[in-house]
């Protein structure tokens, strides 16, 4: 965990004090580096719940219960982040804080369904049953993302917006670029590390609630 | 005599039934969710601009999320009702499979919501000055498709809620994700059939629809024994 | 260049507090015991 800290640290100072402003964006370009590099660990952690769901379902193995608790809190962090400096990011550059492209409503719509994920462990004492439910919902969870995306997309595309959302990735400068794998692979340690802390936590945590008949 | 336990279809057939029964002996929970619908549709309509949205751009978005609400409402009681006195432990003694308690459920709950749509879609004609032919001839069949891709998923997430502590939160916050895909397609597609758009225009998303419900009520049938307790 | 600072200011400041009270919640909870 300190590593991945370290790591971060030199990831963000790269960011501030070595890589130059963008021309047309300014400071606000910098936002990038943090919010895609988020994005991708909240994804993967996201596949990490829905792979773990289906290992449950088939295995019955707590420890893939654990993890999918774990990669779920994480992820919902990781969202988070994404969706706050997304709109920052975005405000400045195409003076809008939101709009309906399926990224954005995808990123959304998982923030939610991680958020009912959480409550609904939340809400359930015993460990197997939690175990089982959430499994289902993450198994669900992961069949809904397609359609949402289908139907998102297409309503994009049958409504065209009048002024265009992503521009094309121009290609970085070479010292961005950099900058950009260097926070890619720094956050992507940090997710790491979190699950991992997070992980070990469990034991602790379901043994002072008092545990449940498994 | 040594009756054979009835087959996967036709248990669900007497699960719903039963389901029915009981709902048609209080009819509370009905009327409750037809008030509801009916509220919802009128006042959307006191929150309306005449002159900056016309009506048949309206009506649709009005019903679908109306709807959803009133669906979730129903939902509940679905096992709600079996909670008292545990009631769910008679049907899972009974020689039914799993899978059928949840399919009887879901046909009951689809009858419940066909009901108030029955209801609703006449309303939403007269209070949007909708012409009536066309209007119900578009919605109905698209009102079908929403109602099994709803009763599908709110089935299995009611049987899941009902266990918990926080039953009244997660039923929707489990389920509206879920149905943002059916209201989402269900408006699309009934906005341009009213429009008048050809309907090759709303198919994509009556698509979108047919695909949700094929794909929901095989996995949630599957999904259901797991939500039983052990 | 546009003046964009005060967004990426809050954006950073953001980010850090959002992982911090993560950090510090996984902190608090190991040492609940």
């Amino acid at each position: 965990m300190l590593l991945a800290l370290a790591a971060v640290a030199g990831a963000v100072t790269r960011i501030l004090a070595f890589t130059p402003y963008e021309a047309h964006q300014g400071a606000a370009q910098k936002i990038y580096y943090i919010h895609v590099p988020a994005a991708m660990s909240a994804y993967l952690a996201l596949g990490v719940v829905a792979a773990m769901s289906i290992v449950y379902l088939w295995l019955h193995d707590e420890r893939s219960d654990r993890l999918a608790e774990s990669a779920a809190e994480v992820s919902f962090v990781f969202t988070t982040v994404v969706l706050v400096t997304g709109p920052l990011w975005a405000r400045p550059i195409w003076n809008t804080w939101w709009s309906w492209d399926a990224r954005l409503n995808l990123t959304l719509f998982l923030w939610f369904v991680t958020a009912a994920y959480l409550v609904l462990r939340g809400a359930i004492e015993q460990d197997a049953m939690r175990a089982r439910y959430s499994a289902v919902l993450g198994v669900l969870a992961a069949l809904l993302v397609p359609f949402i995306h289908l139907s998102v997309y297409l309503f994009r595309t049958m409504h065209p917006m009048p002024i265009v959302l992503k521009p094309s990735e121009p290609s970085l400068p070479r010292e961005m670029l950099t900058t950009f794998l260097i926070a890619s692979l720094a956050f992507l340690f940090f997710g790491v590390a979190l699950i991992r802390a997070r992980y070990r936590l469990t034991p602790l945590l379901r043994s002072s609630a008092g545990g449940g008949n498994a | 005599m040594q009756a054979s336990p009835p087959s996967l279809l036709s248990a669900a057939w007497i699960i719903a039934r039963k389901d029915l029964a009981v709902e048609l002996r209080t009819r509370s929970a009905f009327l409750s969710v037809l008030v509801f619908t009916l509220l919802g549709l009128a006042t959307f309509y006191f929150a309306w601009d005449p002159s900056a949205v016309a009506a048949v751009d309206l009506a649709p978005g009005v019903l679908w999320v109306t709807f959803t609400f009133a669906g979730l409402l129903g939902l509940h009681r679905s096992f709600g009702m079996e909670a008292q006195d545990r009631a769910i432990d008679a049907l899972l003694v009974a020689p039914v499979e799993r899978e059928a308690i949840y399919l009887g459920k879901a046909l009951a709950n689809f009858v419940f919501v066909g009901t108030v749509l029955c209801a609703a879609l006449p309303a939403l004609v007269l209070f949007y000055n909708l012409p009536p032919a066309p209007a119900l001839a578009a919605l109905a069949p698209i009102a079908l498709l929403a109602a099994i891709g709803l009763v599908s998923v709110g089935t299995l997430f009611s049987s899941m809620a009902v266990n918990t502590r926080l039953a009244e939160l997660l039923l929707p916050m489990l389920s509206l994700p879920f149905f943002v895909p059916i209201v989402m397609a269900s408006s699309q597609a009934s906005t341009r059939l009213l429009a008048g758009r050809p309907l090759a225009e709303a198919m994509p998303w009556i698509k979108i629809l047919i695909a949700f419900d094929l794909v929901f009520v095989v996995a949630c049938t599957v999904a259901f024994p797991y939500t039983l307790e052990e | 260049m546009p003046d964009t600072y005060s967004y990426f200011v809050a954006a950073y400041v953001v980010a850090c507090v959002v992982y911090g009270a993560y950090l510090a919640s996984l902190w608090w909870r190991s040492k609940r015991d």
